[in-house]
């Protein structure tokens, strides 16, 4: 197994993992997505306030997964589709984030395109279905 | 005090297979569709019930929401408390009367009638159902062709305009052999007589329509809309013109042809499409049904404007991609 996330840890993230709660800075003012000990930003603010992203935002950078380069917790996916798109969203209120793209537009994804979270399957270990956000093309 | 509902929203998956896939593949297809949505590799119907209740909850003060009814005939886990993880999804209080319905196709407005019981026992205004279904069994089985996907999701207030609830008349009988699953088994079961399940659904269905009906002391022309569950392209159609209702009443409500057969969502996602293009003053007659068998005809009334979803079915419908019968079969992990 890849990416081995225990069930207690994935649990502890289910509110950013669920629902996108990120984390306000409360010395520098930036937002925080995941949630840190101590803001990537400003590097000294420990104190943050919970903050609802809003899922929307633009994609940043993408690449497609395909031939045997997906990690083990997503191989059946790849296998039914054949690759899949991972994007880099850049999200309205500054963090960006990694995570796939569903329905994948024929015709090619380009930068800048804007998108929005969208509750998913991320993976199943152990049974659990670890549920998540994925992105979609507005 | 009045029920309403106030909001709605609707999931539709992306993803489409016609009939034609099936007669290609396969020679022959069981059920009269059009096309019908399938859920993608990462879908289950409590994601699609979660991207409907995310609709239907915006613009809604989530905080004053006491009530959340699940229902599907399909849910992911045989036992668990679904209801947490959309509560989760959708950061709802926590402190909330929850319900689940499943294990027949009246389980979604078992989940309606559930709400506004519910809606008595607690202090805040909202109560929220979300009705998500994709009815499942192994590809062998002739009803499996006809079986689509899709959610809806819908706010219902205490005394506040919008759709309101007039009354119910229910109905249960026995009605053995007709679409049902054993313990353990993936697939579904049926004695395969096509008269008999028409007749058992005829006679299920028309009892709670005119026991509604009488009730109410109404006739078929007061009303604007008829919605009857619909498990194939022609039954609900047929019922409803043997009941008196006429053509105009009956085709807004008809979704199954670009749907397949929605399950625990039939009616609903009927009503949400009569709800699209409803005028204040709009009434409907919806009526649900589940094999085994029984039925639920709730009559609803439009005070005020309608509600105005975040996605038209007909705008749902637009959005989609067409997949073939073998990436259809990947999709459901038959190979």
């Amino acid at each position: 197994m890849g990416a081995h996330i225990s069930i207690p840890m994935y649990q502890r993230a289910v509110p950013q993992r669920y629902r996108l709660i990120g984390q306000r800075c409360l010395k520098c003012g930036r937002v925080n997505f995941p949630p840190k000990a101590v803001c990537k930003y400003c590097l000294t603010g420990s104190e943050f306030e919970n903050v609802q992203l809003s899922g929307r935002g633009t994609i940043y950078s993408y690449t497609i997964i395909a031939g045997g380069g997906a990690p083990p917790e997503f191989a059946e996916d790849a296998r039914c589709k054949g690759s899949y798109p991972v994007v880099l969203v850049e999200l309205e209120e500054g963090p960006r984030i990694i995570a796939q793209l569903v329905n994948p537009p024929g015709e090619g994804i380009s930068i800048g395109m804007p998108v929005e979270a969208v509750f998913r399957r991320i993976y199943e270990e152990e049974g659990v279905i670890r549920y998540g956000f994925k992105f979609r093309l507005v | 005090m009045t029920i309403s509902v106030i909001s709605y929203g609707i999931y539709i998956p992306f993803l489409r297979i016609k009939r034609e896939e099936y007669i290609s593949a396969l020679g022959s297809c069981s059920a009269a569709f059009k096309e019908k949505a399938v859920m993608d590799i990462d879908e289950d119907t409590i994601t699609m019930a979660v991207e409907a209740a995310r609709d239907a909850v915006a613009g809604v003060d989530k905080s004053r929401i006491g009530v959340l009814a699940l229902a599907s005939t399909n849910f992911p886990y045989r036992e668990k408390v679904a209801a947490g993880t959309v509560i989760e999804a959708l950061g709802l209080s926590n402190n909330i009367l929850t319900c689940q319905h499943g294990n027949s196709t009246l389980a979604g407005t078992e989940a309606i009638l559930s709400a506004i019981g519910l809606l008595s026992l607690t202090d805040q205004k909202y109560a929220l159902v979300v009705v998500a279904d994709a009815p499942a069994s192994g590809a062998s089985v002739d009803m499996e062709h006809g079986f689509g996907a899709a959610a809806c999701a819908f706010i219902l207030a205490k005394d506040e305009p919008g759709l309101e609830f007039e009354g119910v008349y229910a109905y249960a009988a026995e009605s053995m052999g007709i679409r049902y699953g054993l313990p353990g088994e993936t697939d579904l079961r049926d004695i395969g007589v096509k008269t008999y399940s028409n007749l058992a659904y005829n006679d299920t269905v028309r009892a709670s329509v005119r026991g509604l009906l009488d009730k109410l002391g109404r006739k078929p022309g007061d009303y604007r809309h008829v919605i009857l569950h619909q498990y194939d392209a022609k039954d609900a159609s047929g019922l409803a013109k043997k009941l008196g209702f006429g053509e105009e009443q009956i085709n807004a409500g008809l979704v199954f042809a670009k749907l397949g057969d929605t399950g625990a969502c039939s009616t609903l996602v009927g009503l949400c499409n009569v709800l699209d293009n409803a005028s204040p003053g709009d009434n409907m007659i919806i009526c649900s049904y589940g094999s085994g068998a029984g039925s639920h005809a709730l009559s609803f009334k439009l005070t005020g404007q309608p509600p105005k979803p975040r996605n038209s079915l007909k705008s749902l419908l637009e959005r989609k991609k067409y997949i073939g019968y073998v990436q259809y079969l990947k999709l459901k992990r038959n190979i």
